[in-house]
């Protein structure tokens, strides 16, 4: 189905009556506010596991999809499509992760009539296969990591022709599965068939290439959107150095590594790139920054990214909305091509893991749940109090981002919220973060992909001044604990039901 | 008034000099710790013996133990130093992909029993101690929650 493009100025024609969230958490709940705010009545879709979750609630109406397994609910294709059809929905968001960058899905929701927020499925296809877009930007002038451009076989002339270490990746790869990295070649055969077999099983496709080792190096992407009619916004680079299990932790704009020189650079590689195929909606264009200035193209997004809001925060564009404006065929405006970049944003991620476990999962119920407000303070959060986590899904809780005039006051006003955010239940990844905030490299903005591994490893051992308030804090719970067991039964004084029936005496 | 042992790890914890608790949500374990010109949230959670003190993003566990529950857990320590059946609990919930061992298998301690996958990783579930595997209560493809008993050591 082809709309004309309009230049809506304003609010009175929504570009679509209704819109299907075929995701689930914070990302869902992003997409359902968009929604809201362009007069788009959402829909959400939600397996067994998320049947009373956050963004089924915010939503007009939620269908289910099946049980709570990913690969029977939000990965299920049919499922999904009949969820639009029996709702009504003429256009499908599909997030981010699950089925955001699958050719197929894209298909299935074209051929069924409907609009899908994302690029057409032959973009999908090609920026799926990592290799094709290694070849395709290489083909453009834009600098790939030294590596092969075909499968890696069995043959592996080509690995001691680059010289270790290398990195072993899937073809069809990304969010970090099916990569190794190999210091000699006596660990080869063995990682190549660890890194295929964990491709298969995450991807369906074995197929594996080889890079050189960039190290030390520095993780920068550029957020790009562009429309139906050839229109490209470029809107500001990402640093996201800050990973564990090569997954991202952290993003902040600016980089604090990026000049004007080393930007102008970037844009023009990121450009290019696009240029390589017809895409439009929201693109993420990934490269390596080494020591020397030198940017290498790892590849290119086509959907929206987790960290998405700190390109929103200093340019003051509404990614989400525009990518739904732009599905329906929307121009790009020049106050959006030419968006100025003000200030500087960071983003932390919080995760449901242990930071001093070596970032392992902590599955459970977060109970207390206590987030950050104030200038300048951003929360998008997939939860609320006393939620279990169901086991299924991405550890994923909330993300805290911040902005600010410069880089010092961001890191200040970061440091500040975390100190308001208070979780339980279960270890969280924040405190990695509250102590990122106080690490001297991240300070001085002078940090590359090694970081957790280097400088925060498992974590510091407690101070004698923390064991000693935690030793205070436990022992003053316990006798409050026992004398409000023996005490009358009024409530303890200080507590919310006391303050509240001691306002209400009161006002009397 | 001394009348708790509190305990990190296996250190004695000494006083926090000037620093006051003041409750800002009992119920809920919110509280603030002051100390004249500082103050920093908290968060407590806990009963009995057993507490956890969230300080800046870290959850510390502490026992705060009377001298009855201390006699208590020392006899109990001594008496589980003779061998008796061990139950093998989940300590998060997820799925079951695999069970490495069979009713009547001799497990060394730290040896791998079986792997459960949550929030998409796969957990090796370890031997506590050496044993004799007298009961396997799940098998693969099986979805466990937290305290479910998943194998039984002799």
């Amino acid at each position: 189905m082809s709309r004309s493009p309009s230049l809506r100025t304003d609010s009175s024609a929504p570009p679509f009556r209704r819109l299907l969230v075929a995701n689930r958490g914070e990302i869902a709940l992003r997409v359902i506010r968009a929604c809201r705010e362009l007069g788009i009545s959402p829909i959400a879709v939600h397996s067994d596991a998320d049947a009373n979750a956050l963004h089924v609630r915010a939503a007009d109406r939620s269908e289910r999809i099946g049980p709570a397994p990913a690969g029977e609910s939000y990965l299920s294709i049919g499922a999904i499509l009949e969820a639009a059809r029996s709702s009504g929905a003429e256009a499908i968001h599909p997030g981010y992760g699950f089925l955001s960058e699958n050719a197929a899905f894209a298909r299935a929701v074209e051929e069924a009539g409907l609009v899908f927020v994302g690029p057409p499925p032959s973009v999908l296809e090609a920026l799926g296969n990592k290799l094709e877009a290694r070849r395709s930007a290489a083909a453009v002038g834009v600098p790939i990591v030294p590596g092969t451009t075909v499968a890696l076989e069995d043959d592996v002339s080509a690995v001691e022709e680059i010289g270790y270490p290398v990195m072993l990746k899937a073809a069809a790869g990304g969010g970090g599965r099916g990569m190794r990295r190999v210091d000699e070649a006596g660990q080869l055969s063995e990682a190549m068939a660890a890194a295929r077999r964990e491709a298969a099983a995450a991807f369906g496709d074995g197929t594996i290439y080889v890079e050189r080792m960039v190290a030390p190096a520095r993780h920068v992407e550029v957020q790009l959107l562009g429309d139906r009619h050839g229109g490209l916004a470029i809107l500001g680079e990402r640093e996201c150095s800050i990973q564990r299990r090569h997954q991202k932790l952290v993003e902040e704009s600016p980089s604090p590594a990026v000049d004007d020189h080393i930007r102008e650079a970037l844009f023009d590689s990121a450009r290019r790139v696009a240029a390589t195929v017809d895409f439009h909606n929201a693109a993420t264009v990934e490269f390596l920054l080494d020591t020397y200035a030198n940017h290498f193209f790892l590849e290119m997004n086509t959907r929206l990214q987790v960290e998405h809001g700190v390109s929103e925060l200093v340019t003051g564009i509404d990614l989400v909305a525009w990518q739904i404006r732009v599905a329906a065929g929307e121009r790009l405006p020049l106050d959006v091509l030419q968006a100025p970049r003000r200030g500087h944003a960071i983003e932390v991620r919080l995760y449901a893991e242990d930071p001093y476990d070596g970032f392992r999962p902590t599955a459970g119920r977060v109970g207390v749940w206590r987030m950050p407000d104030g200038p300048g303070t951003r929360v998008d959060a997939g939860i609320e109090a006393d939620t279990d986590l169901p086991p299924e899904y991405d550890p994923l809780l909330t993300k805290l981002l911040v902005h600010a005039a410069d880089r010092p006051a961001a890191v200040d006003r970061l440091r500040r919220a975390l100190d308001e955010t208070l979780i339980g239940g279960v270890q969280t990844d924040a405190g990695f973060l509250r102590w990122l905030v106080d690490d001297d490299a991240f300070a001085a903005g002078d940090y590359d992909t090694s970081l957790v591994a280097e400088r925060w490893r498992t974590g510091p051992a407690l101070t004698a001044e923390e064991r000693s308030l935690a030793g205070l804090a436990a022992l003053e719970a316990r006798r409050a604990a026992v004398a409000s067991t023996t005490a009358p039964a009024t409530a303890p004084i200080g507590s919310a039901w006391g303050e509240r029936a001691r306002r209400e005496a009161l006002r009397g | 008034m001394t009348d708790y042992e509190v305990r990190i790890g296996d250190e004695p914890v000494s006083a926090a000099d000037g620093w006051q608790l003041e409750w800002v949500d009992r119920p809920s374990g919110v509280a603030r710790l002051v100390n004249g010109g500082r103050s920093l949230h908290i968060l407590v959670e806990g009963s009995g013996p057993d507490w956890v003190v969230t300080l800046r993003g870290r959850r510390i566990p502490v026992s705060v133990r009377s001298w009855r529950e201390r006699v208590m857990a020392e006899a109990e320590t001594a008496a589980h130093t003779h061998v008796g059946p061990v139950e093998v609990k989940a300590t998060l919930p997820g799925l079951v992909v695999a069970v490495g061992v069979a009713v009547g298998d001799q497990v060394e301690e730290g040896a791998a029993l079986l792997t459960i996958e949550a929030m998409k990783m796969q957990n090796e579930v370890r031997a506590p101690r050496a044993g004799r595997v007298v009961e396997v209560a799940v098998g693969a493809g099986q979805t466990v929650a937290t305290g479910a008993a998943l194998l039984r050591l002799e």
